[in-house]
């Protein structure tokens, strides 16, 4: 083992090499770039005794990494982003095929507007595309997933590709302290892959992606991916403790920070979770009972665990960095259906939506989710999200709006409603809720 | 003209065995799959067929496939993405010892049209650029077929679609050119008609490393409207008349393989099909007729000015 | 409400058939559903559509499991046990056949429903002076045995559906005058509501290991368990005597439905071959004449 200071993606590219990897179709895109160029100069300085080759696009990139998985070859591939979409396509085709790959999501806000900061709109665009979904919060935890996702992925309880997905600058361009791995010990956790039940070979042919035009057939293709991947949460809490055994680090499908007697918990995801995790400091060092769960594997859902961790508190407020326009964060949403069979299940869940492109979040905008949790009522709206941005930023918008505005309209006012939208949608829903009760 | 023939004098040298067994649901008649088993059975055992969505993606509808070699279906825009990673996958498992030679297979790609011209372009020509080893046929029925024969880039010129109902007006992509413009070792057109003219370029593409493009004239009885009895008739009026010239490029160096002596009036293509009714009733359109006639002469003229070094 | 399932063969017209018997239910004031099954229809491959017929707002959509009227434009597709053509019989009132006696094929192929019977092919063919789309026959008797269609909605059905399709005002007429002869020859089915089973038993789908998860077939070639040979409406025969063994025949049949005998001698397998008839195309001597396979056409 070698303690270095890496990137995220210098991490993602050590995972790979560590993971011993046949092939690995790349195509560039900011801010992933770094992992292939990383593997690309390893391969050309002969270090990599897998293929690199360079692709057109993502479509293609990630058609060809299914099709080499398919064909029985240990493969590694990265996006982000627009290639992530560009590619959803071969997403579906690929997890289609049942093949294990490892593909690393560098996270960034979708166009339009581009924008090069991260969040997690474009992963979760993803989510309901067949992969194994784990989402790290530092450098080292981007190395260890990759090992674990091919040990994961390449299990024939599970079979379908892992998506590991890293925040874009936070992590991707932020180093950091990481253990790397001896070789010898990574096989000894990731044998070389056994693809007997796949590959095209002269001696047994097969065919395979084959239509399927009649629904039950269908149902049942589809349903078995979703097993696999249910499958994937005991196989994830295998690897757990073999990687543990060999490596002392653990990864539990949700983190629990300080949360043992925490009536309130935010819930957050990546990188940013760091922060949170340093206003949950802030507070218990004031008194608070606050904790934080940090969503790690994101698919498979892991509804029973938060369940568990979130039974019997009394507010929950989860911190998404994506928004799903015309409902809100989209985690919130699926912790709510989480939650909603648990008897003592938290009065007061909120949705708050902030890092949007990367817009960073501070210690007022924890402090406001703190207080507006604190004054939060039983059965207040769920999908009342709100946006997390300080007053200065905001004055800052205005300022970039202004400026980008006909210098002949001057300064004629423009409608704005939204907060009497929010208002009436609000006052809808008591409505809503007083006739029924 | 015809040039000399190195393999196969005549179709009874062909071989007698099938990749491609009967059963499959495509339609009757079907000129496409009949280039897919001639091109199989001269390719031999031990290819995988990767296809692009289109009518040949229902060749094998689960849990049926007529193919005794292998087959993946990957999208209509990234077939010859898909042959990349298997090929690649192949070359890299066999190096590292991780299989067996023995195992190694050709990888065929199969698309239509509308991948070939349209979607598929980009996929394509990566793989020619980075020199895949690959071999790709191109069954051109000349539409999307599949989702009932709507206009692709490979539309000729007058001919009616679900989508161009006064006929298409535009000229198709010269897919050919497109490809041989990267200079890929071998590029050819083939017809069903021409068995043994088919046979022949698969015999002599076979030994060159590199992208293998073969672009043939899939004669559609149910797309271009005609009894499919007459599919051999219209893929050989297609190559009498000129509309369809036999050709290939070896290291992008062109030469036709069959010259007509004499070539019939593109109409005689032309009218049997119910996509170019419109062109004769309910009454002629004389000025695109001469068009097409003109475009056809138009190719022609130059490779009849020079010397036979072809024959 | 009346549930009608229309077989036939890609080419015969059936969806146009139900789009017949919908649009003159419409007409005639009633609740109406019709829809084909779409796959990949092919000239002769089997082909099923259907129509609903309703007082009331109809709650039911896509295919027909138990039909009250069953209506076949070809009785060959009764060896095809893929087409399906008697699922559900228990529940029909009635059964449509193309024939001008249903006799033989009630007591071949053990129809439960009463059958009524009328030679659509024929009248089509006398009409119109060759084999073509049934679809107006085939959707007159169907508007007959429903019962709550009058002529008048029936012809201004066919006269709208046929507006759709590129045929001549002359074909037109014809296919009118095949309808009403069609529809004056029957007599109105007696529906009778049979109850249908509403409990069926559910499943729990286990986990299956990959190899089986995904849609991956391991029987390489095993297409030629479907035997297509059931499209066919024409036949190829060979005379031996007449060929000469070049083999074109055999490069050219797109199916491959056809080997070589030790002697070079083609042989037809009819188990696959589709009728395309290519092979009677190519040969340079005429060795290969046409036979009709199905008298639908
Ligand atoms: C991304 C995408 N868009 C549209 C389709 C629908 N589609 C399936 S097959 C097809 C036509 C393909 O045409 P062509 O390549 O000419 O093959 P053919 O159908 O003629 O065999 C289309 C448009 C698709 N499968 N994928
Ligand atoms: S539509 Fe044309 S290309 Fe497609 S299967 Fe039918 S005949 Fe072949
Ligand atoms: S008719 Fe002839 S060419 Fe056509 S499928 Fe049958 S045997 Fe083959
Ligand atoms: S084409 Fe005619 S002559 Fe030639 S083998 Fe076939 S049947 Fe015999």
């Amino acid at each position: 083992m070698s303690r270095q200071l890496l990137t995220g993606n210098a991490a993602a590219a050590w995972g790979a090499r560590l993971a011993d990897v046949d092939y690995i179709p790349a195509f560039p895109i900011t801010p992933q770039t770094e992992i292939i160029e990383t593997l690309a100069a390893w391969s050309q300085a002969g270090e990599l005794p897998g293929r690199f080759v360079t692709f057109d696009g993502e479509h293609s990139m990630l058609t060809a990494a299914g099709a080499a998985a398919a064909a029985g070859a240990r493969t590694f591939t990265a996006t982000s982003s627009q290639g992530l979409l560009f590619g959803m396509e071969s997403l579906y085709t690929i997890s289609g095929w049942r093949v294990p790959l490892v593909l690393v999501n560098v996270s960034r806000g979708l166009s339009a507007p581009i924008t090069l900061g991260p969040d997690h709109n474009d992963v979760l665009a993803a989510r309901d595309a067949g992969f194994v979904q784990i989402h790290a919060e530092t450098c080292q935890e981007v190395l260890d997933s990759i090992l674990m996702g091919y040990r994961i992925a390449e299990d024939r309880r599970v079979s379908v590709p892992v998506l590991v997905n890293l925040d874009g600058f936070y992590l991707s361009f932020t180093r950091e302290p990481v253990d790397v791995p001896d070789e010898a010990a990574v096989r000894e956790f990731l044998p070389p892959f056994d693809f007997e039940h796949l590959g095209f070979r002269a001696s047994r042919p097969i065919a395979q992606g084959v239509a399927v035009l009649e629904g039950a057939t269908y149902s049942h293709f589809r349903y078995q991916m979703h097993r696999a991947i249910q499958n994937a949460a005991a196989v994830h809490a295998e690897a757990t403790v073999e990687f543990s055994r060999l490596f002392g680090r653990s990864y539990a499908a949700i983190e629990q920070y300080r949360v043992e007697d925490a009536d309130t918990v935010l819930v957050m995801a990546g990188s940013f979770a760091a922060k949170g995790k340093a206003a949950v400091d802030q507070w218990r060092a004031d008194g608070r009972r606050v904790g934080l769960l940090r969503l790690r594997v994101v698919r498979p859902f892991p509804a029973a665990e938060l369940a568990a961790a979130l039974s019997g508190r009394r507010a929950v407020g989860v911190i998404d960095q994506n928004l799903s326009p015309g409902v809100g964060g989209i985690f919130c949403q699926e912790l709510a259906a989480a939650l909603y069979s648990v008897p003592d299940r938290p009065p007061v869940l909120r949705s708050f939506v902030t890092g949007l492109g990367g817009k960073d979040i501070s210690q007022s905008e924890f402090d406001h989710v703190l207080s507006v949790l604190d004054a939060a009522q039983s059965g207040d709206p769920v999908t009342d999200t709100e946006l997390l941005m300080t007053a200065a930023e905001w004055q800052q918008v205005q300022g970039r709006l202004a400026s980008a505005r006909r210098p002949v309209e001057d300064n004629a006012p423009l409608p704005t409603d939204s907060d009497d939208v929010r208002a009436a949608v609000r006052a809808e829903f008591e409505d809503a809720r007083g006739g029924v009760s | 003209m015809r040039v000399k023939r190195e393999h196969f004098r005549s179709p009874k040298d062909l071989p007698v065995v099938e990749y491609v067994t009967p059963g499959s649901p495509l339609c009757a008649g079907c000129g496409g799959l009949t280039t897919l088993r001639l091109m199989h059975k001269v390719l031999g055992e031990n290819v995988v067929v990767v296809n692009a969505a289109g009518c040949m993606t229902l060749m094998a509808v689960y849990p049926f496939t007529p193919l005794k070699s292998s087959w993946l279906y990957t999208t209509m825009g990234s077939a010859a993405a898909g042959a990349q990673g298997v090929r690649d996958a192949l070359d890299v498992l066999i190096e590292r010892g991780k299989l067996d030679a023995a195992d190694d297979l050709q990888v065929l790609v199969l698309a239509g049209d509308g991948s070939t011209y349209d979607m598929g372009l980009s996929a394509t020509s990566g793989a020619i650029h980075r020199g895949l080893n690959f071999w790709y046929l191109c069954y051109d029925n000349q539409a999307y077929g599949n989702t009932g024969f709507q206009m692709s880039a490979a539309s000729p010129l007058g001919s009616r679609t679900a989508t161009s109902h006064s006929g298409a007006v535009q000229r198709r992509k010269d897919i050919f050119e497109l490809w041989r413009a990267q200079r890929p070792p071998y590029v050819a057109t083939v017809s069903s008609h021409d068995a043994v003219d088919l046979a022949e370029k698969v015999e002599r593409a076979r030994g060159l490393n590199g992208p293998k493009l073969f672009l043939s004239l899939a004669v559609c009885p149910t797309g271009w409207g005609f009894d499919p009895e007459l599919s051999d008739e219209i893929a050989k009026l297609a190559i009498e008349t000129g509309v369809w010239p036999l050709k290939e490029a070896v290291d992008g160096a062109v030469r036709h393989t069959y010259v007509p002596n004499r070539f019939r009036p593109v109409e005689e293509y032309l009218r049997p099909q119910h996509r170019f009714a419109h062109l004769f009733e309910p009454q002629r359109d004389e000025e695109l007729l001469t068009r097409i006639q003109q475009n056809v002469d138009d190719y022609w003229a130059p490779v009849l000015a020079e010397p036979v070094a072809n024959a | 409400m009346i549930r009608i399932r229309f077989h036939g063969r890609g080419g015969h017209g059936v969806k146009t058939a139900s789009r017949i018997l919908g649009t003159a239910a419409f007409l005639a004031g009633f609740e109406t559903q019709d829809s084909p099954v779409y796959g990949a229809e092919r000239r002769g491959a089997a082909v099923t559509a259907f129509a609903r017929i309703s007082e009331t707002p109809i709650r039911e959509r896509g295919m027909i499991a138990q039909p009250d009227l069953i209506v076949l434009a070809d009785d060959t597709l009764l060896n095809d046990p893929a087409a399906g053509v008697l699922v559900g019989q228990e529940t029909a009132s009635a059964i449509f056949l193309n024939a001008a006696d249903p006799a033989p094929l009630v007591a071949q192929y053990h129809i439960a429903p009463p059958a009524r019977a009328f030679d659509v092919t024929a009248r089509t063919r006398e009409l119109l002076g060759r084999p073509s789309a049934l679809s107006a026959g085939v959707a007159s008797a169907a508007a007959k045995l429903c019962g709550c269609i009058t002529e008048a909605n029936l012809e201004a059905a066919v006269r709208e559906e046929f507006s759709h399709l590129a045929v001549s005002p002359d074909a037109v007429t014809k296919n009118v005058e095949i309808a009403l002869s069609v529809f004056a020859a029957l007599e109105p089915a007696v529906l009778s509501d049979v109850p249908r089973a509403a409990t069926a038993e559910m499943a729990r789908v286990p986990y299956v290991d990959p190899v089986l998860g995904a849609s991956t077939v391991y029987n390489s070639g095993n297409a030629e368990q479907r035997h297509t040979g059931a499209w066919r409406v024409e036949r190829p025969v060979i005379d031996a005597g007449l060929c000469t063994r070049c083999g074109l025949c055999f490069v050219e049949c797109p199916d491959g439905a056809m080997s070589l005998d030790a002697t070079g001698l083609p042989l037809v397998d009819y188990d696959h071959c589709k009728g395309c008839m290519i092979c009677s195309h190519v040969c340079p001597v005429d060795a290969i004449t046409h036979q009709p396979e199905t008298a639908a056409w």
